[in-house]
């Protein structure tokens, strides 16, 4: 029964698919006696089934080891492309995390979307989205991977774009399209060239491969460079970070996902392809530089911001730049650890947000304040969620700093810095939110707030108890270090920043009537942070103006000057036979004397040598 | 005569119609036509159960003399380059007529025009004898000419002529390509022989390869010889665009594989790196252009000068695997374009309007166009290169293929297919997203607007082909199956023959390489 389970452990992202294809006609509005519902429970129903089976393998995997499952999908001349599944425990813990994160949001989003008019092309999207990122986590072959990242690409164009009349929604969308298309072409570049280099693009041969590449330096840093931008656009670093944050003009429940689990897939391909980048040690360098001015940009981006979700979503750009750290100096098993532990609590974060936002129908942070009575559950699951991002308590991501910190305690101490003020400025952030939110007179919006339903409260309050839980499940899984191999300075650095954070957070003056200083320097710094260092106004002068005069140059070029050499080819033709047909004049003397003349010049011409 | 049919059915329908002695309503018409492109599919799809995929030379060959003294004998052959593309002709053929109005004005005319364009297309796909060829290549110009000029848009007379002109210098090219060949080689016969040019010297076979890559060159078409072919599919309607795009244009790419390549292998490879570079250029100008269009329509025609760039990338690189490409990358872009025209066309119908600077909001569920609309992202997705649909792994393969052969020119190519999710991405973001209205955006109260219904009709052709363009994107062994083992062996002899006159860069491919065959 196991080993059959094992099997068809494909079928786990297919689930997903199904579920799509099973809600094809409620969300094109072919049934609509029964509303939207239906299809939502049999996406629900696919989740959950893929959960169940995802767990299954995950404990026969467990006793008894890896397998691989691999299927030709096409082989033509020297072309093989295989679909190629790698179930290990590791990438199954990731499924689980996938389809349960998934199933979590779309029981919540029952109750978050459940008067939207397209309910049925949400969950048929999401369930897109999860078929996507579990056939991420599971494949073993690197075309595989970059297919289903490409699919992820484009769920999250049209998640985004759920809201599709919405102005913001449009660009939004746009932006999160072509910044990973950015990264995704260029990471096509790094596959055409080890597939043509190598032969095979599974994991396994490219890791063979390795170990005796035969290839310049100058052709291993480019390849580097190309396999690492793909990630990067993904996981919204350093310079393709611009779409997650517009990215939170979409619906709630996909945020949820995507800053937990849909980053997560990037960096884990990007864990995956680490071997490889490692050929080149500028590109390892440069993830370490992209990853540590993400950390410590977005970390201070974030306290500017003052819209609930993109507060958090530049927090979670900062948690995988420490992911893209951990890789650039060859640590995955710290990226791993930061990455599960960041998805869980991040993922709770977005719930309560979503509560919040759905109750007070706001996103202003500035026109919120006093919910903590009124909104108990929700409270706490934003108390315990923040708990578990920061290293604070022994929590969630107090166990993935401290790994990191722990490891890079010997090599650079640089780094160390760069997690603890990450994690300093973490803290300082989540606390000012909880003030805005929780704290301080009720405002308006915020007066008449009830507790959230429960098909949004039951999935909150499961992950609140889960995200307590994470220690003890790591415990068991042997993840955390023994008590003795504890650094106790480094823990004692890190609870150190976090309580730092908080209390600096606690007593820095907020003011919700005025969101920006008045101080001219203060008011300064507050919108370069809070416009995120005008990135956005920095490309549409660079290269989004290049691209625009480019493209207007070259069809200026076309229409004016190819085109214009066309048609006077064809003017000066047609006036040529118009204005000759005036020397057919009909006297006999005209026809004469332009034979004489004709004659003589070319009499002349021929001549011409003998003079 | 297994062969033959595929021309004669459509000519016979052309005949029927346009020549049937008793007046018929423009709907029977219509569907006797689609009878007719109906049956040479089936026809199509028989052929290809009867169709032995591992012999790599031409199969079901038949031959009748015709006027020997010219040399120009009705040779037919098929083999793995020329089913798809069958197979393409047909499918779009029958599309074309399925989505032409049946309140067509001429409706006899139309149709027969229509038919007899697919009969000389797939006999020019047919046709093993380069006089053949060429008689079937400037057979369909007339036809289309005049569905232009006739049905056309109100610009049609300029853009029919300039279409006329266009082709009728590159046919002039490619006649002239084909005669000094026979003359040059001292051949009794136009008869298709991949050994033509082998007695020619390199001089020759460079002069004759310049007349053919221009004249193909015009067809396809590639920098600078495009400006007829954006405003042909501004001009014509919609199914015509869709024949034009879908079919035609590949007339060109087959020549260059077919002629171009193996006539003058040896030229070919000295003239590879410079085809390259043109194929660069071409894949950037036809993306860069693009993104600066306001008209739908012309934003897919300068879309399809750079897709159609990727095929002379692959034809230039020469290795099985591009070849190969080439042959996928035709059918992807057919399908896809041919979908892309289809919707246009659709939104066209329906808000009179192509401007991107008006429409706006066409998803709205109750009041606009959200089957085409979503149709449309699939579209678009598709010609951007999105993994599950057909463009992805056609462009894949065409990019592996190339890759060994020319880096650079292939890596700045896959630029091209980044620009294209860029020019695509705009047209659905500005189009189809936002709120509903065919206007430029301004602060004013705008009523609401309410689009006609678009009918069912209108949409299978399109569906059709989403499902074609996805089906093949899941299972592309169902499209290279047919042309792998003809493409193998096609390349080995002159691999060899190459590698004795440009050793430099094909050695190197291929013992870098094992498994290069």
């Amino acid at each position: 029964m196991t080993q059959f389970l094992i099997e068809t452990s494909w079928l786990i992202p297919v689930y997903g698919l199904a579920g799509v294809i099973a809600t094809l006609p409620w969300s094109t509005g072919w049934v609509r006696r029964t509303g939207p519902r239906p299809a939502v429970y049999i996406n629900i129903l696919m989740t959950a089934i893929a959960f169940i089976h995802g767990s299954l393998v995950f404990r026969g995997i467990w006793n008894s080891g890896s397998q691989e499952l691999t299927l030709t999908w096409f082989q033509a001349a020297d072309l093989r492309l295989s679909l190629a599944l790698d179930l290990s425990v590791v990438n199954l813990g990731a499924l689980e995390l996938i389809t349960g994160l998934s199933l979590l949001a779309q029981l919540f989003a029952l109750g978050y979307l459940e008067k939207d008019w397209a309910l049925a092309r949400f969950f048929a999207l999401m369930g897109f989205f999860e078929a996507a990122m579990g056939g991420v986590v599971m494949s073993s072959s690197l075309f595989l991977a970059y297919s289903l990242l490409e699919m992820l690409t484009l769920s999250t164009y049209l998640l985004v774009g759920f809201w599709y009349a919405q102005p913001l929604v449009v660009t939004a969308a746009r932006d999160a399209f072509l910044t990973k298309r950015i990264g995704d072409v260029l990471l096509l570049m790094g596959v055409v060239a080890l597939s043509a280099l190598v032969g095979s693009l599974e994991f396994n041969d490219l890791y063979e491969w390795v170990k005796d590449p035969q290839l310049s330096p100058w052709a291993a840093t480019l390849l580097g460079l190309a396999l690492i931008a793909g990630p990067t656009g993904k996981c919204a670093q350093f310079p393709l970070h611009l779409w997650l944050d517009e990215a939170m003009e979409g619906p709630n429940p996909a945020s949820i996902l995507r800053n937990s689990v849909v980053v997560t897939c990037g960096a884990y391909v990007l864990i995956r392809l680490q071997p490889i980048v490692a050929l080149s040690p500028v590109a390892l360098s440069t993830l370490v530089v992209i990853g540590t001015i993400t950390a410590i940009g977005a970390s201070l981006v974030a306290i500017a911001q003052i819209d609930i979700k993109r507060t958090f979503s530049y927090s979670t750009s900062a948690y995988l730049g420490l992911v893209f750290i951990a890789v650039g100096i060859e640590w995955p098993g710290v990226a791993l650890m930061i990455l599960l532990t960041h998805a869980i609590a991040k993922a709770l974060l977005f719930m309560s947000a979503g509560s919040v936002i759905l109750t007070t129908n706001s996103q202003d942070l500035t026109e919120m304040g006093g919910l903590w009575s009124k909104m108990p559950a929700t409270t706490i699951a934003y108390v315990t969620a923040s708990l578990g991002m920061v290293g604070l308590l022994p929590l969630g991501c107090f166990w993935g700093y401290h790994l990191g910190i722990d490891f890079l305690w010997e090599d650079s101490p640089a780094l160390v810095v760069v997690f603890l003020t990450v994690n300093f400025l973490t803290a300082l952030n989540l606390m000012r939110v909880f003030r805005l939110i929780f704290l301080g007179a009720a405002q308006p919006k915020t007066r008449r707030a009830p507790e959230v339903a429960w098909p949004m409260a039951v999935p909150m309050v499961f992950l609140t108890v889960f995200t307590l839980l994470v220690p003890l499940i790591l415990n068991r899984l042997y993840l955390l270090p023994p008590w003795e191999y504890v650094n106790i300075p480094a823990l004692m650095l890190l609870v150190t920043s976090g309580l730092a954070g908080v209390v600096l957070g606690a007593l820095i003056p907020i003011s919700k009537t005025l969101a920006r200083s008045l101080q001219r320097p203060v008011r300064i710094v507050q919108d370069l942070l809070a416009y995120d260092f005008y990135t956005e106004r920095l490309y549409r002068y660079t290269v989004v103006w290049l691209v625009e005069r480019i493209s207007w140059a070259s069809s200026w070029f076309d229409r004016y000057v190819v085109d214009g050499l066309v048609n006077t080819v064809g003017l000066v033709s047609l006036l040529g036979g118009e204005s000759l047909k005036y020397s057919i004049s009909g006297r006999s003397q005209g026809y004469l004397l332009t034979i004489v003349v004709g004659v003589s010049l070319l009499g002349l011409l021929m001549t011409w040598t003998m003079w | 005569m297994m062969l033959s049919a595929l021309i004669l059915i459509p000519l016979a329908g052309a005949i029927v119609t346009s020549l049937w002695p008793q007046e018929w309503p423009a709907d029977r018409i219509r569907k006797i036509a689609l009878a007719a492109q109906g049956i040479s599919l089936i026809w199509v799809g028989w052929l290809a159960t009867q169709y032995n995929i591992t012999l790599p030379g031409m199969q079901f060959v038949s031959s009748l003399a015709w006027i020997e003294s010219l040399g120009l004998t009705y040779r037919l052959g098929l083999d793995g380059l020329s089913l798809p593309l069958l197979f393409v002709n047909s499918l779009l053929g029958a599309i074309a007529v399925y989505s032409s109005p049946v309140t067509i004005r001429r409706p006899r005319l139309y149709f027969s025009l229509m038919l007899v364009i697919s009969s000389a297309v797939a006999g020019a796909f047919l046709a093993q004898n380069l006089l053949l060829f060429f008689i079937f290549y400037e057979l369909e110009l007339i036809p289309l000419y005049l569905l232009i000029a006739i049905w056309g848009g109100a610009r049609r007379g300029y853009a029919a002529t300039k279409f006329l002109i266009y082709t009728a210098i590159s046919g002039i090219l490619i006649l002239g390509g084909f005669l000094g060949l026979v003359w040059l080689s001292g051949a009794s016969t136009f008869d298709y022989d991949p050994g033509f040019a082998q007695t020619l010297t390199l001089v020759e076979q460079s002069v004759l390869l310049v007349a053919l890559l221009i004249g193909f060159g015009i067809k396809i078409p590639l920098f600078p010889f495009h400006t007829w072919l954006p405003d042909a599919h501004v001009e014509a309607s919609t199914p015509i665009s869709v024949l034009l795009a879908g079919v035609l244009l590949k007339l060109g790419t087959y020549g260059l594989v077919r002629f171009g390549l193996q006539l003058f292998p040896a030229a070919w490879s000295e003239f590879a790196p410079w085809l390259a570079g043109w194929a660069v250029v071409s894949v950037l100008y036809g993306s860069f252009a693009a993104i600066a269009q306001r008209d739908m329509k012309k934003m897919v025609a300068y879309s399809s000068i750079g897709h159609m760039g990727y095929v002379l990338l692959a034809t230039a690189a020469d290795t099985p695997l591009s070849i190969l490409g080439t042959v996928m990358q035709m059918v992807s872009h057919g399908l896809i374009s041919g979908l892309l025209f289809l919707l246009v066309g659709v939104v066209y119908a329906k808000t009179g309007t192509r401007d991107l600077t008006v429409l706006r909001g066409l998803l709205n569920p109750e009041r606009g166009l959200p089957i085409v609309g979503s149709l449309m992202i699939l579209g678009v997705m598709a010609s951007a290169g999105i993994p599950g649909m057909v463009g992805f792994i056609s462009e894949f393969v065409v990019f592996r293929g190339s890759f060994l052969a020319f880096p650079a020119q292939t890596l700045l190519c896959m630029i091209g297919s980044g620009l294209t999710a860029v020019y695509f991405l705009l047209l659905v973001n500005r189009a189809f997203f936002g709120r509903l209205a065919i206007r430029p955006p301004s602060d004013a109260v705008e009523p609401d607007l309410n689009l006609p219904r678009v009918s069912w009709s209108d949409r299978v052709p399109a569906v059709v082909l989403a499902i074609v363009i996805v089906a093949l994107g899941l299972q592309p062994v169902w499209l290279s199956r047919w042309s792998e083992a003809t493409i193998v062996a096609l390349r080995s002899p002159i691999v060899e023959l190459a590698e004795a006159s440009t050793p430099a860069v094909l050695c190197e491919t291929s013992t870098t390489f094992p498994c290069a065959l």
